[in-house]
This record gives structure tokens, C-alpha cells and sequence, in this order.
């Protein structure tokens, strides 16, 4: 009996670590497309309607949970937002002229096909899912195919860029935030114009690298990081322009190319509600972004070659 | 303690998962899994406490491994982690080989040392959310990603850590409530009859009742 049930005891253990070895082998050595990509893509259609369901049954408790810490978060926020508020109207009526003369000048120079978030059409949706793991930074939305989001679409929230679509099923799809190691985002810093490739730091949660900056490049701590609105290589989202990314919090590192730390501006940990941008079939958005898929790819972004690859911009003539 | 005797305990410890999974008890496991997956999917990662999200799983798996032993323990780790890894789209795989391990090592800590005293669920619940986040971490470091361990990381998984602890005890309660109908044997019976019968583990007493 003893002999038997120990035997049991170790067979359903020895099962179960080499069905998640078979599992974990299986999954990371298969295609996007493969079997188990699609197993959970079909788990994630079923379950996506009731995820949605039970986050919106369960959204008093949530918000209950969520009004103590953003109470506080609050009062700090508010004072550095009126200072803020108080610079940003100086400088307001400064780029109101500025920008006045700006167009009068593009529109004379027929120079206006800028890609703007208005070139998209944006789709509401509720964040469902959250992984609670430091590793996995998506997050489930409740918007799908059916709503016409699709893979790579520009994801925002009302402080800023958060990431990209990176997996689609007809009622939600997975977002990929800023902060995954398979974003990244051609970003510029806005005071100065400088253009960098903004990453994840790995092992950081939660900061970004804005990296192979030109080693004159200006950067001073506050500094606003906006999207660039170009593409570096094919399989890349094509962010609209000038979305706000963060704030330059430090510089990094001094070499050939300079890095900087980079802040996001939106809370990653705490988001409710986001705008999916997808672009309609036959836009100008769509277009520019069928160009951008179909630059070859790079071997990554990591590369000392920084802006080296092949770049699309959403400045290129519609 | 003779050879005999710890056979004996062993042989004893060993039946609660020889009674091989009794059905009420299977439905109790599964549904509170996947009530404590979807609340944890749905509420309790969306409320960051201190800048981290708190994850109750891998306390559900080592108390259910600590109330029903180490063979419930490892299936109810394995379909814990196989359900976060499908609705989180994370690698399949890897919460499923850590939780087993969890859920399997509570199990058998409860069927060698049957421990009794309050705080052990406290201790259980802080042991396994530091290994499921380490386990978890070294499983990602040897899939390749390229992470140095920063003061932040380690500051997340600390806090992480201790937030779990902290709701351990709550957890506890809750996993028990939920389970105590359809063990065998209450734990808290148990422990009484064990100070008033005195001797080696109650286990052991009650097969040799049963021989």
C-alpha cells in the first residue's frame, strides 16, 4: 500500500513537470501561428466576454480599492500639475503665434502631410486583464478585430503613448506595453528635436532607455519625449507623431551614441480606461502604415547601429 | 523514533492521498481556483498596492497543497498555472512547472511534519510567493531574457513578497473555509485529538485505528 501510493505520488508529480516542460518547449520553439498560440488565442476568445463581464461587475470594488492610493497620488500630482499649468500657459501663447505662422508656411510650401492622431480612428476600451508578474507587461482590452483593432495599432491612454496591439481575437486583443522587451518606439525628445530609439530597461520595470542619441545631443531632466512618428524597421508600429512617451529623467550612459532615462508619463501599473488608434482601410494612416510593415526587418533594435535600418516616416508624402 | 514508527507516520501521511481524491472535494479545488484566477485576473491585479501587484495564486496553491496534500497540491499548481498562462497569453509552461512545484512541496510538508502551529500558513504562504516570483524570474532569465537584477526588480519581488505574506493569513482562512467540507479529516480535530491522545503525529494513531 505504502509502496503503491508513493509510487502514485511520484508518477502524477514526474507527469505533470514533463507535460509543463512539454509545454514550455513546445511554446517558445513554435511560430506565432503555431498550435498553442492558437490554443490560447481560442482561450482568449471564450473567455475575453467573460473577463469583460466580470471586470465591469467588479469594477466598484476595484475603484473602491483604487480611490485610497490615488487620493494620495493625487495631492502630490495636483501641485506639480498647477506648476506645470502655469508654464504651459506662458508657453501657449508663445506657440500659438509660432504655430499660426508654421502652417500659413506649410500650407504654402503644399508641406502638410504630417500624420496626426485625427488620421485615425480611435476605439475606446476597458482594460480587462492585467498580468500581475514584474515580467509580462501586457494588458487585455475589450476592443477586438470586431471593432477594427488590429496587430500593431498604436495604443494610448489620456496621458500618453502605452504601447502597441500585439495580439488580436474578434471580442479583445493583448496589448504589449512601452515597457515589454519587444517594443520599441522611434521617439524624439521635443524641446530639442532630437531623435532616438526609446526601450524598455530591462530589469527596470517600469523606466525606458532613449537610446543612440547623436553624442552633441541636448537633454536636460524634464524634458517631454513625444513619438517621432517614423519607423526603423518593418514589423514596427508607425506611431502618429508627437504623441507624449515621458519625461527625460537622467542620462545614462556617454559613448558614441548618448542614452537618456526616460519616465513614462501614463501609470502603467493603474490603467482603466484606453483608445486603440486604427486606421481605417484606404486612410493615409493605413497606407503609411502598410509601408512601414513592409520594410524588412531588422535584427533588433539593440544594435550599435542605431538608425542605421531603413526608415519610414509618417512625414512622407500621403 | 524508530524505523518502524516513521514507516508508519509515512504510511499514514501518505493515505490522505491514497484515498485518491474523493469527487466533492476535486469540485471545492476547482471552482475556487478558478474563482480566485478570475477575481486575481479581474480585481486584485488592477489594484497596485505600493507600486506592485499583489498575485494570491501561489498562496491558493500552497494552501491547497497544505489542506489536501502534496498530490492535489501539484494538480491544482499545474491547472492554476496552465489557467493564468492561457488568459494572461504568458509562456505556456512556466507558472504550471512552478506552481506543481509549490503546491507540491506544501503538500508534502503537511504529509511528513503535519505542522500545527497558527503562524505556519504565514510562513508557507511567505516561502511560497518568494518562490514562485524567483522561480518564476529564473525561468525567464534562462529563456533569455536579458535582465540585469536592479534594485527595482528586486524591490517589486520584496514587496511582492511581503504583501503576500501579509494577506496569507486572510487567504488561509478563506482556502479552509472553502475546502474543510470535503477533507476527511478537520485539521483542527486532528490537532485537538493530538494533544489530548498525545504521541506521535495524529496520523499515525488514526492507521492504527485503521489496522
Amino acid at each position: 500500500m505504502y509502496d503503491k501510493t508513493v509510487r502514485r505520488r511520484r508518477a502524477v508529480l514526474a507527469l505533470l513537470v514533463a507535460l509543463s516542460l512539454i509545454l514550455l518547449t513546445a511554446y517558445f520553439g513554435e511560430a506565432s501561428s503555431g498550435g498553442l498560440h492558437s490554443l490560447q488565442n481560442g482561450f482568449l476568445t471564450v473567455v475575453s466576454p467573460i473577463q469583460d463581464g466580470a471586470n465591469k461587475a467588479l469594477k466598484p470594488v476595484r475603484d473602491m480599492f483604487g480611490w485610497f492610493g490615488s487620493t494620495l497620488k493625487a495631492k502630490s500630482q495636483n501641485k506639480r500639475l498647477r506648476e506645470q499649468l502655469a508654464t504651459a500657459r506662458k508657453q501657449l501663447t508663445e506657440h500659438q503665434f509660432d504655430q499660426r505662422s508654421y502652417h500659413e508656411l506649410l500650407r504654402l510650401y503644399h508641406l502638410d502631410q504630417t500624420l496626426s492622431i485625427a488620421d485615425y480612428r480611435p476605439v475606446s476600451a476597458t482594460v480587462v486583464t492585467q498580468s500581475p508578474n514584474v515580467w509580462y507587461l501586457t494588458i487585455g482590452i475589450d476592443a477586438g478585430s470586431s471593432a477594427g483593432v488590429r496587430v500593431n495599432d498604436p495604443v494610448i491612454d489620456d496621458e500618453g503613448l502605452i504601447g502597441k496591439v500585439s495580439r488580436v481575437v474578434s471580442d479583445g486583443a493583448v496589448v504589449s506595453l512601452i515597457t515589454d522587451s519587444e517594443v520599441e518606439v522611434s521617439a524624439r525628445i521635443s524641446a530639442t528635436g532630437t531623435v532616438g530609439m526609446l526601450q524598455p530597461q530591462v530589469g527596470e520595470p517600469g523606466r525606458l532607455l532613449m537610446r543612440f542619441l547623436t553624442s552633441n545631443a541636448r537633454a536636460t531632466k524634464g524634458d517631454y519625449v513625444v513619438t517621432s512618428g517614423t519607423v526603423v524597421s518593418g514589423g514596427e508600429s508607425l506611431y502618429p507623431r508627437g504623441i507624449p512617451i515621458g519625461t527625460v529623467t537622467s542620462e545614462s550612459e556617454r559613448s558614441a551614441f548618448r542614452t537618456v532615462n526616460v519616465s513614462p508619463l501614463a501609470d502603467l501599473r493603474n490603467l482603466g480606461a484606453v483608445q486603440v488608434l486604427t486606421a481605417p482601410p484606404g486612410s493615409r494612416a493605413a497606407a503609411l502604415g502598410a509601408t512601414a510593415a513592409s520594410l524588412a526587418p531588422s535584427e533588433g533594435g539593440g544594435d550599435e547601429e542605431g538608425g542605421s535600418g531603413q526608415v519610414a516616416s509618417s512625414e512622407a508624402s500621403g | 523514533m524508530s524505523t518502524s514508527s516513521t514507516r508508519s507516520t509515512l504510511d499514514s501521511a501518505t493515505q490522505v492521498s491514497a484515498a485518491w481524491l474523493p469527487g466533492s472535494l476535486l469540485w471545492r479545488v476547482a471552482v475556487l481556483s478558478v474563482v480566485v484566477v478570475f477575481v486575481q485576473i479581474g480585481v486584485v491585479s488592477e489594484v497596485p498596492l505600493f507600486g506592485v501587484s499583489v498575485d494570491l495564486s501561489p498562496l491558493l496553491v500552497a494552501f491547497t497543497g497544505l489542506l489536501c496534500g502534496s498530490m492535489l497540491g501539484a494538480i491544482t499548481g499545474f491547472a492554476v498555472g496552465l489557467l493564468l498562462d492561457l488568459s494572461l497569453v504568458q509562456t505556456l509552461g512556466i507558472t504550471s512547472l512552478v506552481f506543481t512545484l509549490i503546491g507540491y512541496a506544501a503538500g508534502r510538508l503537511r504529509e511528513l511534519r503535519d505542522p500545527q502551529a497558527a503562524l505556519t500558513p504565514l510562513l508557507v504562504g511567505t516561502v511560497a510567493a518568494a518562490c514562485a516570483t524567483v522561480g518564476y524570474s529564473l525561468f525567464e532569465f534562462l529563456l533569455g531574457v536579458d535582465a540585469p537584477v536592479s534594485l527595482e526588480l528586486l524591490r517589486e519581488i520584496v514587496i511582492g513578497v511581503l504583501i503576500d505574506a501579509a494577506l496569507a493569513l486572510p487567504m488561509w482562512a478563506l482556502v479552509r473555509r472553502c475546502l474543510i467540507g470535503g477533507l476527511a479529516e478537520d485539521p483542527r480535530r486532528r490537532r485537538r485529538r493530538a494533544y489530548t491522545t498525545g504521541g506521535l503525529s495524529p496520523l499515525s494513531r488514526a492507521s492504527e485505528r485503521s489496522r
